[in-house]
């Protein structure tokens, strides 16, 4: 018999709470965190007598999904389970951010999740949870109302006032987008980097990295060395997420060309050399977004970590030879 | 007392250089990327996802086509994350392939589209910061660094669609 499990938001966190209730059909926690199961999924699973599934490795039909678990820093899996109206328990304490924010709702998501954020759910908060679910058909019955009166004849007016108010109102919300992404992602990234940057560079450290990083970024076998070690199957979903760490070195060798350090023809190929392990933490949520099913997954992870091995270096040696002419 | 002043003064001197950096970034770097991006937002929005439709799926039986203008259309107009879901398009067995070229011209493309990745824009801006600190223009980066990327993203396509084929055959095999 399964258990049902109300799940609160930690210190820090934001969301829920979730009343997480299993059933036949719906009684998977997946943990997507980068390889094996979460602690904090098996103790969950364990609560609810569920199965818990490690998401990396083996693929689960969304349908079968009760909640995933994922460890996400903010970018895009925090948003894509949301987005899907899948239940989602972050460990990290993140918030509504990255480009699916308006899908992270405190209905769906909660954040900053430890142990202690579980409980034994009531049984007036089951009931609830398994009323939520109906009045959504009333919403989409109203959806079809509206659609069936948008198909009525308009004049050209009418028309023209619709289609040029279409218009004024895409590019109003494409600023509001661009500004939501500058507040909730670009500024608080530069403010974390310019901290670290600036502690660098008062501390000393900047001298090391000068000394050690930069003769190794600028010759090409040391770039290879770099794109090969970014590549390496068992490090490159670690150093995936949010692409931060190659956020990071990017701009710690943005700064040693600025002060001379690699000359700037090498910027196009360490830009390869530092980004061999892109989006090797997301393949099966990326699979799943492409609606692949389970058993693609489950070869498709591999297939693609196996693949950056070779074409890691390669594309550094791509860039470099078509970096020939490049600021000369 | 005085003692203390000069531990607070070094303490805060710390962070000065930080704060220069942060500003050099926000009056630098923001106001082009805030225009950029709402206007290609703009048109993407006016073209609509369903235009490309068309395009995308017409694109899945070639190779050729498969890795370099499906994964470019969908990283435009869907952006970071959602571009993922035009692998409803291809057939399964170059799923995974697809995923692979597509996720790497999440980078590549934000010399030219910083819209379609707004929050890991620094992978570029990180480097191409340096770049314009020597009073070098940007351009000449930014367009190689896409067109690199279609290159990279074509071969990525191609070795991870055999590398999978060869895997789906051994694993039929052992099974």
């Amino acid at each position: 018999m399964y258990k049902s499990v109300t799940v609160k938001a930690g210190k820090g966190g934001w969301g829920g709470p979730l009343t997480l209730v299993p059933t036949e059909a719906k009684h998977k926690v997946v943990s997507i965190t980068g390889g094996g199961i979460h602690p904090i999924a098996e103790s969950l699973a364990a609560m609810m007598e569920c199965e818990a599934v490690d998401g990396f490795s083996t693929g689960v039909p969304d349908d079968e999904i009760l909640v995933a678990v994922v460890d996400c820093g903010g970018t895009a899996r925090c948003g894509v389970y949301p987005k899907k109206r899948i239940f989602t328990i972050n460990v990290l304490p993140v918030g509504q951010t990255g480009p699916l924010a308006k899908f992270i709702t405190e209905d769906i998501y909660v954040s900053g999740v430890d142990e202690s954020c579980f409980s034994y759910a009531n049984e007036s908060d089951v009931q609830a949870a398994a009323a939520s679910s109906a009045p959504k058909s009333k919403a989409q019955a109203k959806q079809e109302v509206a659609r069936m009166s948008a198909g009525k004849e308009k004049g050209f007016i009418t028309r023209l006032g619709i289609a040029i108010g279409g218009v004024v109102s895409k590019f109003y919300a494409a600023g509001r987008e661009t500004i939501d992404i500058t507040i909730k992602s670009i500024l608080p990234f530069m403010a974390f980097v310019s901290m670290i940057l600036g502690i660098i560079s008062a501390s000393g450290i900047g001298d090391v990295i000068a000394n050690t990083i930069s003769p190794i970024a600028s010759t090409l076998p040391g770039m290879l060395i770099i794109s090969f070690i970014c590549a390496m199957p068992f490090l490159s979903p670690v150093l995936g997420p949010g692409a931060v760490i190659a956020q990071i070195v990017g701009t710690l060798l943005g700064v040693q060309i600025g002060l001379g350090n690699i000359p700037p023809q090498y910027a196009l190929p360490a830009l390869f050399a530092i980004d061999a392990q892109v989006g090797g933490d997301f393949v099966p949520v990326g699979l799943s977004l492409g609606e692949a099913d389970p058993e693609t997954i489950e070869l498709g992870v591999p297939a693609v970590l196996y693949s950056r091995v070779i074409t890691g270096p390669a594309a550094v040696i791509i860039a470099y030879v078509a970096s020939i002419g490049l600021y000369s | 007392m005085e003692f203390i002043a000069g531990l607070a003064n070094g303490f805060l001197s710390l962070f000065q250089a930080g704060a220069a950096t942060f500003t050099g970034w926000v009056t630098g770097i923001i106001p082009l990327v805030v225009v950029l991006m709402t206007a290609v937002n703009s048109l993407i929005k006016l073209i609509g996802e369903d235009r490309v439709n068309g395009i995308a799926k017409a694109s899945t039986k070639y190779a050729i086509t498969r890795y370099t203008v499906l994964p470019v259309l969908a990283v435009i107009f869907l952006a970071n994350p959602m571009c993922y879901t035009f692998g409803r398009f291809v057939d399964s067995k170059y799923k995974p392939a697809f995923y692979d070229a597509a996720v790497s011209f999440v980078h590549p493309v934000t010399g030219l589209f910083p819209h379609a990745n707004g929050g890991e824009l620094f992978v570029y801006m990180g480097i191409a910061a340096g770049v314009s600190q020597l009073g070098l223009p940007l351009g000449d980066l930014a367009v190689r660094y896409f067109f690199v990327g279609v290159v990279v993203i074509l071969l990525r396509g191609i070795v991870t669609e055999k590398i999978y084929l060869h895997m789906l055959k051994s694993d039929g095999k052992n099974g």
